[in-house]
């Protein structure tokens, strides 16, 4: 299993990669014009009350001193307090975690039950009817903006059919469900398309590869090799394609999240800025930059599995 | 002769484009003994895979169809039965052997169950058996621990094992017929002897016919009791082995048996040169206990990689103007030889000196003398040129960094360069895609040419090309050296050629050099038992001549152990 070896000797890389993401987010944030205390009190603070706050938040202190408050605190299990919501980041964050995150896995799975049947009858079918309509298809797909594509989810769903809830966040797990369908859908199609693309390609070359060739030789009917031979080894370019598109969907579930009003991540995030909330938005994107260095791993060791020749 | 078991009868297959038919495969017949090997002659594009893929229905396009003709197995016509009868009757039937078996096994699947695969779902038993059934196959084509490379991978093993895994996967449903499409091709030429022993060995054992597509009249000496030539699509002549090589009727087969290398060509041989012995000077190029070492394994943070020694301490001198031969298979480092004279590989240890120039210690001027004074043809010439340039701009863009040749004179030193080669003034409008390999090869030349170079490294700068190619293309080699002077390192894997073009061969093993010396020396009393295995394994178009492989089969194994794969960076 020495071929596995990198995912104990791997994570040590990710240590330098989140200190710089931890140091270039922190700058950032802090060259938004605005100021947190004036954003708290109102227009109306005395010179005082604002210097209050700022003393309490330590943002009065020399940036480079801040930095270092803040990578103590990190390393004591605490990223400072929220400034607007007056409790620690953390549970704040723990608290919006869950819905981005089955947000993000429903979609890519939903993503995977709609491209693989998708491809798989594009390119076994390449050149006729089929192969044009699922372009035609996917080429839609990418036309259609999220939020518009969203909205129109829920006229055709909600308002019109009534069978799935408009908007918001259940309490209980079937609850939960039922407001995760419109929003992992309209992630799903667009994502879906990609995906579309880049499997139907690839499947094309295998079906015309040497070892399809070699296959049928052998006496396979088409149908075993097409799924146990040109599949698999169509997966391999896809599996990374997919992974760079998470780590985008993660941030961009903002939109998505504001259309559904879900309560997750995107929209703590959105309030956070607009709020000058420098401590929330240090959490969130230095979560959102984990999650997308955690997917990349899960994709190399997914690869790993999927092809025997790849060595990491 | 035993009845025959397939016959083929008038087979014509087109390909439909355009809709103006072009025939392809035109009214062929011949027929298929029990327990015989048909070696089917010809050159790139001859239709001889294309009638072999006709036979099992796997033709590479949907626009090639069967126009006439029919393919009698077992009282069956195969270019009738249906698809469903048609998948019984490959693998079951009729079993397929390529030419490349990295590219035809399936690199993500065990190379045990590529073999089950097929006996599943051929004989429908359960996956235990089937299991027990390919371990006892891989024991068969000579895997040394069957059990637990059932679980390996293709990319684990060396070509010559894959190839070996890839006649497994052939035998998995026990055909009647085993169609091979250049077994050997790809493989080095003791690995070869030894496919080709197994295929034999098979034959004996099991009774199979065997159809053996191959470009090389050699192996079709050693091995086969029939010898059918095709040439655009047509059968040329077919009869018994010793008949067509002896007494070859059509103009063709008499061209073919000529340009086998392994016919010594007296009249031009390379003794030629010899006559007017040249006075003694420096060297041109010396190579003293050179080292290259590849780094392999290891990461940026922990240590742990292991160094491969590509080339370890090899000492040679070249005069000028002569023609050094270097042979070895591959992984010996000859490429990595020749990078390294060319400061393309960094040199771990020792000297490379070029015209009194130290490229290792004055490496900027070295390198910039090389790259005037030497030139390097590749192995496909396909890759080696730009194919959006015309062969006129390839060779202008050469002269014009060159700059030897003043802006203006260009065009017309392009047109002698074309006629050195041989090619027509026209091919300086043509792109690499509209040429022939052969025609791609001599601009590849010509392109070396073009830097007016005292020495030209050419690096298996044949092997792509089919035999009655490779011979022209060494004879334009041989008469280019003497008219201009030229100082050729050859490196090769075919012996046979070498031999031919070469005064003086260097033999390469494992990185080290293993025997240097006047070809006609080493050829006739080769002085190291590597050399000896390697002439050895030449399949002679003598069929009197046997291979070794056949004569003690596995003796070159005990010599040389199984090379592991070749990692080279690149």
């Amino acid at each position: 299993m020495h071929r596995y070896k990198f995912v104990l000797t791997r994570p040590v890389q990710f240590l330098p990669v989140l200190f710089g993401i931890s140091v270039i987010t922190f700058i950032l944030v802090r060259l938004i014009p605005g100021d947190p205390a004036r954003n708290i009190l109102g227009t109306r603070a005395t010179p005082t009350a604002l210097a209050n706050i700022r003393a309490q938040y330590g943002l009065d202190q020399p940036i480079w001193l801040q930095y270092f408050y803040f990578l103590k605190n990190l390393a004591n299990g605490e990223m400072g307090k929220s400034i607007l919501y007056k409790i620690d980041v953390l549970p704040l964050i723990s608290t919006r975690i869950e819905p981005t995150l089955t947000l993000v896995l429903a979609s890519v799975v939903l993503s995977i039950v709609i491209a693989l049947p998708m491809s798989a009858i594009a390119a076994r079918n390449v050149g006729r009817a089929p192969d044009h309509a699922v372009r035609i298809v996917s080429t839609f797909g990418i036309g259609l903006p999220p939020f518009w594509l969203g909205l129109m989810l829920i006229i055709l769903f909600s308002v019109q059919l009534g069978v799935l809830p408009v908007s918001g966040y259940g309490s209980s797990l079937g609850d939960k469900l039922a407001h995760l369908v419109l929003p992992s859908l309209t992630v799903a199609l667009s994502l879906s398309t990609v995906l579309t693309r880049s499997l139907r390609s690839a499947m094309v070359e295998a079906l015309k590869s040497d070892v399809a060739t070699a296959a049928r030789a052998r006496g396979m009917p088409e149908g075993i090799v097409f799924w146990r031979h040109v599949v698999p080894n169509s997966l391999v370019p896809t599996i990374n394609l997919l992974a760079v598109n998470i780590g985008w969907l993660i941030g961009g579930t903002v939109v998505v999240e504001s259309v559904f009003a879900l309560p997750g991540m995107g929209q703590l995030l959105v309030r956070a800025i607009f709020s000058r909330d420098y401590m929330v938005v240090q959490g969130v994107a230095m979560t959102f930059a984990c999650a997308t260095v955690l997917v990349n791993f899960i994709a190399d060791i997914v690869t790993v599995a999927v092809d025997p020749r790849v060595k990491l | 002769m035993s009845a025959s078991v397939l016959s083929v009868k008038d087979l014509t297959v087109s390909v439909r484009m355009d809709d103006s038919p072009r025939t392809l495969i035109d009214h062929v017949s011949f027929d298929l003994a029990k327990g015989e090997i048909l070696g089917l002659v010809g050159e790139s594009g001859s239709g001889k895979s294309l009638l072999c893929r006709t036979l099992v229905r796997l033709m590479p396009s949907s626009l090639i169809t069967i126009d006439a003709g029919t393919v009698v197995l077992a009282g069956r016509d195969l270019t009738r039965i249906s698809d469903a009868e048609m998948l019984e009757v490959r693998g079951g039937e009729i079993g397929m052997i390529f030419q490349n078996p990295t590219s035809h096994l399936d690199p993500v699947m065990r190379i045990g169950d590529q073999i089950a695969e097929g006996i599943r779902y051929h004989q429908k038993i359960g996956a235990a058996q089937a299991r027990e059934a390919a371990v006892e196959i891989l024991t068969q084509v000579g895997f040394p621990d069957p059990i637990r490379q059932y679980d390996s991978y293709p990319h684990e093993f060396s070509g010559g094992m894959r190839q070996r895994a890839m006649i497994g996967v052939a035998l998995s449903c026990d055909p009647k017929i085993l169609i091979a499409d250049e077994p050997t091709t790809a493989l080095d030429v003791t690995i070869q002897a030894q496919i080709l022993a197994l295929l034999m060995d098979i034959r004996d054992k099991r009774g199979l016919s065997i159809i053996l597509i191959t470009h090389d009249l050699g192996i079709v000496a050693q091995t086969c009791d029939r010898i059918a030539v095709m040439q655009g699509g047509r059968l040329l002549e077919q009869g018994p082995k010793r008949q067509i090589l002896a007494r070859p009727q059509d103009p063709y087969t008499i061209n073919l048996i000529n340009s086998h290398p392994s016919m010594p060509d007296q009249a031009t041989g390379p003794a030629a040169r010899d006559e007017n012995p040249r006075p003694i000077t420096k060297p041109l190029l010396e190579i003293d206990d050179l080292h290259v070492d590849f780094r392999s394994g290891g990461s940026l943070f922990k240590a742990g990689a292991k160094t491969v020694k590509a080339v370890s301490g090899v000492s040679l001198q070249v005069m000028p103007g002569e023609t050094i031969g270097i042979v070895g298979e591959s992984g010996s480092g000859k490429s990595t030889l020749a990078r390294a004279i060319l400061g393309l590989t960094e040199i771990s240890s020792g000297h490379v000196t070029f015209d009194g120039i130290d490229v290792g210690q004055q490496r900027t001027a070295g390198l910039a003398k090389l790259r005037r004074e030497t030139a390097m043809v590749f192995q496909d010439p396909y890759n080696a040129l730009n194919p959006r340039m015309t062969i006129g701009q390839t060779l202008a863009e050469v002269l014009a960094v060159q700059g030897k040749v003043a802006r203006l004179a260009i065009p017309g030193r392009v047109g002698e360069l074309l006629d050195l080669v041989g090619l027509d003034r026209e091919f300086a409008q043509r792109k690499p895609r509209s040429m022939s390999g052969g025609q791609c090869q001599r601009a590849g030349i010509a392109r070396a040419l073009a830097v007016d170079p005292k020495m030209i490294i050419a690096d298996e700068c044949v092997a792509a090309l089919d035999v009655t190619i490779q011979a022209q293309i060494i004879a334009l080699f041989r008469e280019l050296t003497l008219k201009m002077n030229l100082t050729l390192l050859f490196i090769a894997h075919d012996l046979a050629i070498v031999r031919n073009l070469c005064e003086r061969v260097v033999v390469m093993y494992r990185g080290e050099v293993v025997e240097e010396g006047r070809s006609d020396e080493v050829f006739a009393r080769p002085k190291h038992e590597y050399t000896a295995a390697l002439i050895a394994a030449i399949p002679d178009i003598d069929p009197d001549r046997p291979l070794l492989g056949q004569k003690a089969s596995g003796s070159v194994q005990s010599i040389l152990p199984e090379l592991p794969v070749k990692r080279m960076p690149s």
